[in-house]
């Protein structure tokens, strides 16, 4: 196993931590992750193009209220990780737009399988708790720290397991595919790119206006300036 | 009695064990692990008696839930009741628990609002307007662009919390918080206007007129569905995905 991909499962790990248990510092948005593991891997433009699209979809995605919200921390890293694999292996512009259709894929579905694996944690951490208030009946005032230690280091293993697995899973299953019909996912990438992008910004903009006709009018004159400079900026 | 007062470092402390508030989250009483954990430095300044201590902190594990970044307000608020109650005040455990109930539920309303569906998608598109045109610091500008309200609000709001007492969300300070929240929406629905234009026309080139076209059905589609809880965009995610790869194949 190779360095790079020893980091990137570490890197799971970290953002599993980020992204709920330690200081949510926005570490583990995907954005960020896929901008790590492009500078790592030698290949930004690949990374971006994977973070952007995740970033999009995880962010309107929201941890309010008792739902569980699909795990883009791991998903994220997941996504990248994929792409980033694949694409090391082939060099030319259509297996990239494959690399980066099946590493988008990839995160999607293990932002999803990444839920089960956070409620199975929740679940352990109550079992933490208890033992915890029982053993500060006892006078063992030490067992606070053991069980936050506890919980931190769960956590950082869950994440970075499940990075493993599903970055790897994925390169086993998948290799084959980018490799020979790079051409039919390149086309499926051209169709799909636009709409997840469109999609993720709509359900943004939906969030943000809130049926406010200002907030509508700054998007439609931000849309409108933000076109013609950088059409006149071209000429 | 123990007549100590909470010095800057134990403030500084307390802040800092914060970032562990969600550590040990679970169903059952949700952040009350971390919450002790975090309140440790006050009870050990204000209870040098082990047992009493002790006897405080198994109070605080119990259920406490709120928004992680706000709970330094509630955090500083409920370390200057205890110093009361360690000094002899008439303030006994019930009280406690009802003003943690009570600033924990507004702080939740208060902050999901501000952090999870303002902050975090604002800072989302300030990082994404200059990731689509390939520059690195996409990530870092996003990064900064949040942690400096959310770690400034971190390390300020126990102090807050600690001078103001319960009522330290009664002061302008709601008003402030409110205001914000109205700002960066605003800011939100612009930068997106800004990041569509960049998608349509990233570095002067515009794109293809079938990724224009394609581009429009996904924001009309996303307009459509979050009218709507579910199925969520993840989902529609998926779904796109597999439908563009079948078309892939057959175009």
């Amino acid at each position: 196993m190779s360095v790079r991909m020893l980091a990137t499962f570490l890197l799971g790990g970290v953002a599993a931590l980020d992204a709920t248990p330690v200081a949510q510092t926005l570490l583990s948005q995907p954005l960020v992750t896929a901008t790590v593991l492009g500078a790592l891997w030698g290949n930004l433009p690949l990374a971006l193009e994977v973070g952007i699209v995740l970033q999009i979809l995880a962010a309107s995605t929201l941890p309010v209220g008792a739902r569980t919200p699909e795990d883009y921390a791991v998903g994220g890293v997941v996504g990248a990780g994929v792409a980033l694999a694949l694409g090391s292996q082939q060099p030319f512009e259509v297996s990239r737009n494959a690399s980066a259709l099946l590493g988008v894929l990839a995160g999607v579905i293990g932002s999803v399988l990444g839920v089960p694996l956070l409620k199975w944690q929740r679940r352990r951490n109550e079992g933490l708790s208890r033992w915890c208030e029982e053993a500060l009946g006892r006078g063992e005032e030490g067992a606070l720290a053991a069980a936050q230690r506890a919980g931190v280091v769960l956590s950082f293993a869950t994440g970075a397991c499940l990075t493993a697995v599903l970055v790897g899973g994925a390169l086993r299953g998948l290799q084959g595919l980018a490799a020979h019909e790079s051409l039919r996912l390149a086309r499926a990438w051209a169709l799909a790119q636009p709409l997840w992008i469109g999609l993720g910004l709509a359900q943004l903009l939906h969030a943000f206006v809130q049926r406010r006709l200002t907030r509508a009018a700054l998007f439609g004159i931000a849309l409108l300036a933000g076109w013609l400079v950088l059409m006149v900026s071209s000429q | 009695m123990n007549g100590g007062r909470l010095t800057r470092w134990d403030r500084w402390s307390m802040a800092l064990r914060l970032a562990l508030l969600q550590a040990t989250w679970n169903y059952e009483r949700q952040q009350g692990l971390g919450w002790a954990w975090a309140l440790k430095p006050a009870l050990d300044r204000f209870y040098p008696d082990a047992e009493r201590r002790r006897a405080r902190l198994t109070e605080h594990t119990a259920y406490f839930n709120t928004q992680p970044t706000l709970a330094s307000l509630a955090l500083g608020a409920v370390a200057g009741l205890e110093e009361q109650r360690a000094a002899g005040a008439p303030v006994d455990a019930a009280a406690v628990a009802r003003v943690k109930s009570a600033l924990g539920s507004s702080l939740a309303a208060l902050g999901d609002r501000l952090f999870w569906l303002t902050l975090r998608p604002v800072a989302a598109c300030v990082g994404l307007v200059f990731a689509l045109n390939g520059r690195w610091f996409g990530a870092l500008a996003m990064w900064a662009c949040y942690n400096w309200i959310h770690l400034g609000l971190r390390v300020a709001g126990v102090e807050w919390g600690y001078r103001e007492g319960p009522e330290v969300l009664g002061t302008p300070l709601r008003a402030r918080l409110e205001e914000l929240v109205r700002g960066l929406g605003a800011l939100g629905a612009a930068l997106i206007g800004l990041i569509v234009a960049t998608v349509l026309v990233p570095g002067g080139e515009p794109r293809p007129m079938v990724f224009q076209v394609l581009l429009a059905a996904g924001l009309v589609l996303g307009m459509l569905t979050a009218q709507r809880a579910r199925p969520s965009p993840t989902e529609w995610a998926l779904g796109i995905g597999a439908l563009c790869i079948v078309a892939g194949w057959i175009r």
